[in-house]
């Protein structure tokens, strides 16, 4: 067994969707996938049945902001992108980096950009995005 | 990017003070660790530099993240007793202007707190008052 913290995570990404690249300075990810259900209760059932149907999933990566960190400038205006053809790839890792290995990948659209700055306080900049797609889980 | 050295943080905290107090009028100071002889009944400054606990700021593992350093540099002003404050809180208002609210090679220094008139002196014959400053630095692995 072998719990896993936070800090080993990273955060890849490309806005082209062609070669993803660790996002320096991510604090934190967080994914959630959701997968609707159909109703097939049938005529004369006392328990309703259900089927799964669509996937989807959304999230936020936060970010400690520093605008000499690779891959955040990138990462942070993409949300400015006009025209999105939900062609970002990501690539969302609980420890490590190694592509396909304790992460989840998808392709998705960050859909809003919330940079927070605080006296006395560290910049913060919050991404949200939605997957577009399939969600590749290799969390095993 | 590297990890921080700490002594080149204390170095930058420290060396701002020993060229201020440098100048005139001149003040003598003495840090960590040092010999030192206080002058009779005359002005002098204390600089104490502790780093305190660190804390993870980004994810990434010991390569492409940022952890915070902080600490605190505690200032004691000792000045000649029985004749007023005043000379203590000019000495206490060059260090305070020196670091409030700068950032000097990647350490941000907070707000000063002070100078706070001590009621018993270390050491015993002088009238002491006490400036602190927090600071944090952000290492970039």
């Amino acid at each position: 067994m072998a719990v896993i913290r936070g800090e080993q995570g990273s955060v890849q990404f490309d806005a082209a969707g062609s070669t993803n690249a660790t996002v320096v300075g991510t604090r934190s990810w967080s994914l959630t996938t959701t997968k609707e259900t159909l109703d097939v209760s049938a005529h004369g059932d006392t328990f309703r049945s259900f089927v799964g149907s669509m996937i989807s999933g959304s999230g936020t990566v936060e970010l400690v902001y520093d605008p000499d960190a690779t891959g955040q400038a990138g990462f942070i205006e993409d949300v400015l992108t006009t025209a999105d053809g939900a062609d970002a790839s990501f690539e969302l890792f609980t420890t490590g980096s190694s592509t396909g290995s304790d992460s989840v990948s998808f392709d998705g659209i960050i859909t809003d950009m919330e940079i927070t700055s605080t006296v006395g306080e560290i910049v913060i900049v919050t991404c949200s995005f939605i997957t577009s797609g399939t969600i590749t889980g290799n969390l095993e | 990017m590297a990890a921080a050295d700490l002594n080149t943080v204390r170095a930058t905290i420290e060396g701002r003070l020993a060229t201020e107090l440098a100048e005139s009028p001149a003040i003598p100071v003495v840090f960590h660790n040092m010999a030192f002889n206080p002058p009779n009944n005359g002005t002098w400054v204390q600089c104490l530099t502790s780093f305190g606990g660190n804390d993870y700021l980004s994810q990434g593992g010991t390569s492409d993240s940022f952890n915070r350093i902080v600490g605190i540099v505690v200032f004691n002003i000792f000045s000649a007793k029985g004749v007023g404050p005043g000379a203590n809180y000019v000495v206490g208002k060059r260090i305070r202007d020196l670091y409030n609210r700068v950032n000097v090679s990647g350490v941000f220094f907070d707000a000063p707190t002070g100078p706070e008139a001590l009621a018993s002196p270390v050491p015993e014959g002088y009238f002491q008052t006490q400036v602190r400053v927090t600071f944090e630095s952000i290492e970039e692995l």
